[in-house]
């Protein structure tokens, strides 16, 4: 009944499906396969030193997060120290980052940059692998002079040998206050009164230690078995329904939509979200909070070294960062802003989010650290129930 | 000399792409998935482990992708055939803008599309309020749950279902449909015997593009789904980008395409080789 016109053409169909279906699956591989080119080889693992050349000068390349800065501090130390900056945003994720310059650290290089900016945990994992140089303390009387006491000593990194602040934050819990008034610990997260109506964040050393804190361990002295722990009581709330969804930042949707009573989030998303809703409300949980902070980092084969120590400490001069403080409403890691504050803007230094005092986190403690291989078998157990 | 020169010339910017970018990364991905170590210190040692850890780790969450897309793909069939249908046969001066209805979504991105749902169906909305009272929210809310995984795939993939059945059903000699109608054939006979075989390339194609991409899709689970609605692309994801367990994420993509491939064969041996080749017996 088919004329022998539409027989010949079923081939050619057939082939435009298999093109099609090529491409998508092309697509589908690009999407998913970017890292695909990581070769294997040993870090060396031990560590270089920053080596100090008199007064700065020549230029510098400074990789930061983006909107992490205001527009003024940069030309001013230009200004002030005689060098010139390269100041590039081109860290949007640690994982992802560590992904983009791991191929040339591996080599000794650094890829034209003197100086990035990640998270505890991962300047921990690129000092492991032997990435990151020793600062000279020598060239940062202004870091020794101001750095908030509760982050000189952090279990990554005791006594700051590698690792300066650029800004902190605190993890902690963001509720709806009309429809969670009471809520105020971790422990209320797992009541069945919420039941379905709260966010966990998905990255790890966040929630985990929180709920750590909540089973009354001791962060500083967790074992693996700790983190097991938590992570099973986390597993047992995802699977009765507790926990909504695990989330990143998009938890916003669901405070702002009311799908959420509560959720464990960020201090800096909270002072946000605050403005544009009244209704949502930062709470210190009654066991604490976790204390994070995003680093300048010097890393192995950095060009000029000595400058970019110069911007450390220059950053570090109270009226310098608070410019930058007045800007991005992280906690900063500087002593003397709030003081600057105090005259100019009275509200601003007031709010306990950006300007915390040492009693508001008092409970408050660093990302707990976890050895390598400790580290992929967590993250396993973790991302297995994220993923359930 | 020449002549049989050219065909070759004209392939070698397809040959020399497909090459560049899928033969290559699809070599680097394979090596990688033979690794061993954590990353800074990955080893290649033919190491076969990662394969059977990932499907002995992840076998719901592939098993659950798998039933997720089936059920998005009838899903999207059991809408699309009669929306082409109508399009195709019954739409008059409509049809154009019938088939840019079916597009213009598109002109949004994907990702936009999806937040929508985000927003249609939060715990306090009407539709949410209307689903429930339907008794089909029997948690008190659709957000977070498989169905709405199931939705927003069967909705982000209709047009690829629509569009190919159109497509065929467009081609269709009428004369044979009112050939069938000469011949004593009801209107059902008529579309079960001629028009719905005819329409089968189309069904194939639709079936194929659809099903292909929601099975790695890993959008709709992380916007709409929640706890224990996660998709194999889910993970994959996860083990790239928070893991950096690349050599566990290679395998399990290369698992996955692999299973792909096998349902896709077996599909197209069972219901489309003939709708395909045009050897059906009408």
């Amino acid at each position: 009944m088919v004329s022998s016109e539409k027989d010949q053409r079923r081939p050619a169909a057939a082939l435009a499906v298999l093109v099609a279906v090529a491409v998508l699956a092309l697509g589908l591989a690009a999407c998913g396969g970017g890292d695909g080119g990581i070769q294997g080889g040993g870090g060396d693992t031990e560590s270089e030193s920053v080596k100090l050349e008199g007064k700065p000068s020549g230029s510098v390349t400074i990789s930061n997060w983006p909107l992490y800065i205001d527009k003024g501090t940069v030309p001013a130390f230009e200004k002030a120290e005689g060098v010139k900056v390269k100041y590039i945003e081109d860290v949007n994720d640690n994982t992802e980052f560590f992904g983009k310059v791991q191929p040339l650290l591996q080599q000794g290089e650094s890829g034209g940059r003197s100086m990035f900016v990640v998270t505890d945990w991962m300047a921990k994992k690129m000092r492991d692998l032997g990435y990151l140089q020793t600062l000279d303390k020598s060239a940062l009387p202004a870091v020794e002079e101001n750095l908030r006491a509760s982050l000189k000593d952090p279990s990554f990194d005791p006594g700051r040998e590698y690792s300066i602040p650029w800004q902190s934050g605190m993890t902690g819990i963001i509720v709806r206050k009309d429809l969670a008034p009471d809520l105020k610990s971790i422990c209320d997260l797992f009541d069945p009164k919420y039941k379905g109506k709260v966010d966990f964040l998905t990255e790890m050393r966040d929630t985990v230690p929180l709920v750590m804190k909540c089973e009354g361990v001791e962060l500083a002295s967790a074992s693996e078995d700790d983190w097991m722990a938590a992570i099973d009581k986390i597993k047992a709330a995802a699977d009765s329904g507790q926990i909504r969804r695990f989330t990143g930042n998009d938890y916003s949707t669901d405070l702002t939509s009311g799908n959420a009573v509560a959720v464990i989030g960020w201090s800096g998303d909270a002072v946000q979200l605050q403005i544009e809703n009244p209704n949502i409300e930062w709470r210190m949980p009654t066991e604490g909070c976790i204390l994070w902070s995003d680093n300048m980092v010097i890393p192995i084969g950095a060009p000029n070294p000595t400058a970019a120590e110069a911007w450390i400490n220059y950053v570090y001069e109270p009226k310098n960062q608070a410019k930058i403080a007045e800007y991005v409403n992280y906690v900063t890691p500087v002593e003397g802003v709030k003081e600057i504050f105090d005259k100019s803007e009275p509200e601003l230094a007031k709010n306990q989010l950006i300007f915390p005092d040492d009693s508001f986190t008092k409970n408050c403690d660093t990302q707990p650290t976890l050895s390598g291989e400790e580290d992929q078998k967590v993250s396993a157990a973790f991302q297995a129930v994220v993923n359930g | 000399m020449r002549r049989r020169v050219v065909p070759y010339l004209l392939l070698l910017p397809g040959t020399a792409w497909l090459l560049l970018f899928f033969v290559v990364p699809l070599y680097y991905m394979a090596e990688l998935s033979l690794n061993s170590g954590v990353v800074g210190e990955l080893e290649f040692n033919w190491n076969w482990d990662n394969y059977s850890e990932a499907l002995s780790l992840y076998d719901t969450q592939f098993i659950r992708s798998f039933i997720y897309a089936g059920v998005a793909t009838v899903a999207a069939l059991l809408l699309a055939y009669p929306l082409a249908y109508t399009i195709a046969f019954k739409a008059g001066k409509w049809r154009n803008a019938l088939l840019f209805a079916v597009v213009a979504p598109f002109f949004t991105t994907y990702l936009i599309r999806t937040l929508a749902w985000e927003t249609i169906l939060f715990d306090e909305s009407p539709v949410t309020e209307i689903l429930d009272a339907l008794g089909m929210a029997p948690e008190g809310h659709v957000l977070a749950t498989s169905g709405a995984v199931i939705a927003g795939l069967t909705y982000n993939f209709l047009p690829f279902m629509i569009l190919p059945i159109y497509a065929s059903l467009e081609r269709i000699d009428v004369r044979l449909i009112e050939a069938s109608k000469d011949l004593y054939a009801s209107a059902a006979q008529s579309f079960w015997r001629v028009t719905l075989p005819l329409s089968a390339p189309g069904v194939v194609a639709g079936t194929l593009l659809t099903f292909i991409p929601a099975v790695g899709d890993y959008v709709n689970a992380q916007f709409l789904g929640g706890v224990g609605n996660r998709m194999i692309g889910n993970v994959i994801q996860s083990l790239y980008l928070t893991q950096s367990n690349y050599p566990a994420a290679a395998a399990l993509s290369f698992l996955l395409m692999a299973l792909i491939m096998v349902a896709v064969f077996v599909y197209i041996r069972f219901a489309g080789s003939e709708a395909l080749m045009g050897e059906e017996a009408v």
